[in-house]
């Protein structure tokens, strides 16, 4: 858990509480690699006689081992790396990742990660509209447009990585695409953890919840997936036919309490994120439903109050947790 | 129909014979890692999917027809005293048991080997195979005949020499009368048959097992059997003996073979008691209880069957490969690949990047920081043991600093085998570990330290394709292992590893056409 200097003005009674629980919390983490930290330029111990490997963040220095930067040593067999505490995001094929459509360019668009570089989301990577796997034609080319637009929030998956270190994405499924009718959030990439579900769906709100390997999270109403393959050929044209039409009218009102859920969680995020907390479903539960138990209006969420509540709230939980 | 496996479809270029094609479906651990990386990856889903379970489920429908036909067929049977019947049938069985189990301990060769003389005579055992129906007395049928010698046959293990001479499996000739056939293809077939009945006196092998009784009477016979006569004579003989002696004065295991065994004595007194049982059985002196006791062994087979049959069909339905999924994914878990949610670690995602070779072995060899010490030519010797699996015969030792890699990487093997067999995956740790070949290992030094291709082909002997391939193969692991040094951020192995790439890409080898 790592933390960061709250930017919240706090009264004096709030301060004493804030402090702490984080004293708990503090308390309750794991001691166990304290002394593994390192600061650029520390020397690493390792045993030279054995062959070791040098993974990231290390490098050799008139026989020593040094480190590159800041971070806690870690050790897999005979490999040595240190793992960075705060950094940016760094990709691995098969990320599901939250952008935002910067720019429509030749066969493909460009989309904002979080990176540092832009992803590249190429237009043979995507699912045609109609389903249909063929060729992109220079039709297809000229349709991009119809798809995707500058500023369009889209969901993808890592694909490969370019040799000049630029990112690939796919979006080959029913999943990924276009994000319509929802939020999205940035928080810290090192606080979203790999886990083995990013896509999350709310049966009780309606909510799917799709939390970015880079740090973009997306909060909006539930979409249903159709999966390609259970669909026979009338449902199809039928499905085809009235998506065609409700793009050309109003778009169907979302319901006010499913905009206010909305809102709900993506505060909860935030507050979260002010933390330094990791953000997982769990954890952002647990903040909504304490926040409606507790009747804290949306907006005083964002206040200092609601904060200390919720570092007190997640040191009582882990400690029940750890008793378990 | 002929069966083959998928992998290995042969195309009949004479005409119309078909062949059935059966899926040669396997899990791999690339393939387990990579889809658990992904977040649509669903391994069981792949599984519901493939072809191979795609034929068991089509055989289903098939076996459970059989079933029913097989069990209406023997419902439709009826027997009368049926419960007696069973008994008799079992104590039938059971002394069938009984009498082989004496014949083993007195024939095993430590016994009846100093008594196996030339000219004694023997009675073998001749009940017919091509019968369907088995016999259902204790009377069996046999015939009569003269030890000429007996032979000590050679197995095919290669530690045949470290057998005791008493253990090793022994055949007899014997001179009897025997019915000589021949079959479809021309071979001819010989038969040994009762000394009463037609056929002509032949000098035929037999395995030791087909003795039944050794008899004390050593006959007088000529040495020179070629002639028919000689041979008519011989068996005269016997018959005399036999009408002299009904039993042909057997040889006493007891007394005569001086069979001491205590496992011996239990057989005999339970066979004594089980003939007991017979005389007294009300059903045996029955009518047609031969004709009853055929039916009763039809419904038996049939019953039996069922079972077999019953038993596919339920192991059909379950997923075909389940059990070998999740104990694949102990594996991974053990061995750190994945953590204990199966999301992918580190050292899994390395294993994700080879699919050229053992993923396994070659991750955990890489870990190991073999790779590190090595320098660039004995690291691609080392990875042709991975891509060479033949096995050849007389292939030359390699030198001693590859000797020692290679033996490290037998270790490793071994460890990786043995965490797999702890998990409960089917492996032989023997078959795995012997199947990494040193073969060409010095013959890919020399061509990594630049010798001509001529001259590395005098170094081994193998087909020039073979090696090509081999050393292309090489080429693509290595690829993979730069990607995997990358991706954990080693930049001197991945140095190395580039290095390898060019001082093996060259010349005829990667040539891409040789014509043009």
């Amino acid at each position: 858990m790592v933390m960061r200097k709250l930017q919240l003005p706090l009264s004096q009674t709030q301060k004493v509480r804030f402090e702490r629980g984080i004293e708990r919390l503090q308390s309750l983490s794991s001691t166990a690699n304290s002394d593994a930290s390192v600061i650029v330029t520390d020397a690493i111990p390792v045993n030279h006689d054995d062959a070791f490997l040098k993974g990231h963040g290390t490098s050799e220095v008139d026989g020593e081992l040094l480190a590159t930067v800041c971070g806690v040593v870690e050790r897999v067999d005979k490999l040595v790396y240190v793992r960075t505490l705060r950094a940016r995001y760094k990709p691995e094929v098969g990320d599901i990742v939250v952008g935002r459509v910067i720019e429509v360019a030749q066969k493909r668009w460009r989309v904002e990660l979080n990176f540092n570089q832009d992803g590249v989301l190429m237009l043979s990577s995507m699912n045609m509209p109609d389903g249909i796997q063929r060729r992109r034609t220079s039709v297809d080319e000229l349709n991009m447009r119809n798809i995707f637009v500058e500023h369009d929030v889209v969901c993808a998956e890592v694909r490969n990585f370019q040799h000049d270190g630029s990112l690939q994405l796919q979006a080959r499924s029913q999943k990924y695409g276009k994000l319509e009718k929802g939020q999205l959030l940035k928080v810290d990439p090192y606080l979203v953890k790999r886990s083995k579900h990013h896509f999350h769906y709310i049966e009780s709100l309606g909510i799917d919840l799709i939390i970015g390997c880079n740090g973009f999270i997306w909060v909006g109403e539930h979409v249903e997936v159709r999966d390609p393959m259970a669909i026979d050929d009338e449902k199809d044209e039928e499905m085809i036919s009235s998506s065609a039409e409700n793009t050309g009218k109003e778009q169907i009102h979302t319901l006010l309490e499913t905009r206010q859920t909305i809102c709900r969680i993506g505060n909860a995020i935030r507050v979260l994120s002010n933390l330094g907390f990791t953000v997982t479903l769990e954890i952002i539960m647990e903040t909504v439903n304490l926040s409606n138990s507790k009747n804290v209006d949306i907006h005083d969420m964002l206040g200092s109050e609601f904060h200390v509540v919720v570092a007190e709230n997640e040191a009582e939980r882990r400690r029940t947790k750890r008793k378990k | 129909f002929k069966s083959v496996r998928l992998l290995d479809i042969i195309i009949d270029l004479d005409g119309f014979v078909s062949f059935f094609i059966i899926s040669a479906f396997h899990l791999s651990y690339n393939m387990l890692l990579n889809q658990l990386r992904c977040e649509e990856g669903d391994p069981e889903n792949l599984l519901r999917n493939s072809f191979f379970q795609f034929q068991a489920d089509r055989a289903i429908p098939d076996l459970e027809k059989q079933i029913k036909s097989l069990e209406k067929e023997r419902n439709s049977m009826v027997i009368e005293e049926e419960e007696s019947l069973k008994n008799y049938y079992n104590l039938i069985f059971q002394h069938k048991s009984l009498k082989k189990d004496i014949c083993e301990i007195v024939f095993t060769p430590k016994y009846c080997l100093p008594f196996l003389l030339p000219n004694r005579a023997v009675c073998l055992d001749c009940t017919n195979d091509d019968e369907e129906q088995q016999s259902f007395s204790i009377e069996d049928q046999d015939t009569w005949g003269v030890i000429m010698k007996f032979n000590k046959v050679k197995s095919l293990f290669e530690d045949d020499d470290n057998r005791r001479p008493e253990d090793a499996n022994y055949t007899v000739d014997v001179l009897t009368r025997c019915m000589v056939s021949k079959d479809g293809v021309g071979k001819k077939k010989v038969k040994a048959v009762p000394i009463k009945e037609r056929g002509e006196p032949v000098v035929v092998t037999v395995p030791l097992s087909q003795i039944k009784s050794l008899s004390s009477a050593i006959m007088n016979i000529p040495k020179d059997l070629v002639p028919l006569e000689a041979r008519e004579n011989a068996l005269k003989k016997v018959s005399e003996l036999l009408s002299r002696h009904p039993d042909g004065i057997p040889l006493d295991p007891e007394v005569d073979m001086k069979i001491k065994s205590s496992s011996y004595k239990k057989t005999v007194r339970r066979l004594e008691a089980l003939e007991n049982l017979f005389e007294k059985h009300k059903i045996a002196k029955s009518p047609l209880i031969t004709e009853k006791l055929k039916v009763l062994h039809m419904k038996e087979e049939l019953t039996a069957k069922i079972k077999s049959l019953k038993k596919t069909v339920r192991s059909s339905t379950t997923l075909a490969f389940k059990d070998e999924l999740k104990a694949r994914k102990r594996v991974l878990r053990r061995l750190g690949y994945t953590n204990s949610d199966n999301v992918v670690e580190l050292k899994g995602k390395v294993a994700c990047e080879i699919s050229s070779a053992e993923e396994l072995t070659l991750t955990e060899l890489m870990f190991s920081g073999v790779f590190k010490d090595a320098k660039v030519e004995e690291l691609v010797s080392l990875l042709s043991c991975f891509v060479w699996r033949e096995r050849l015969p007389d292939a030359a030792k390699p030198r001693e600093e590859l000797d020692l890699l290679f033996i490290q990487l037998q270790d490793t093997a071994r460890r990786v085998a043995e965490l797999q067999l702890d998990c409960k995956v089917e492996i032989d740790v023997e078959n795995f570990v012997q199947s990494f070949r040193p073969d060409i290992m010095e013959a890919v030094y020399a061509w990594a330290k630049g010798s001509k291709f001529f001259e590395v082909m005098k170094i081994v002997r193998v087909f020039e394709g073979s090696l090509i391939r081999a050393i292309r193969r090489m080429e693509e692991v290595l690829q993979q292992l730069i990607v995997a040094a990358k991706s954990i951020g080693e930049t001197q192995l991945e140095a190395k590893l580039e290095e390898a790439v060019s001082k093996i890409k060259r010349d005829i080898v990667f040539a891409a056409s040789l014509y043009l």
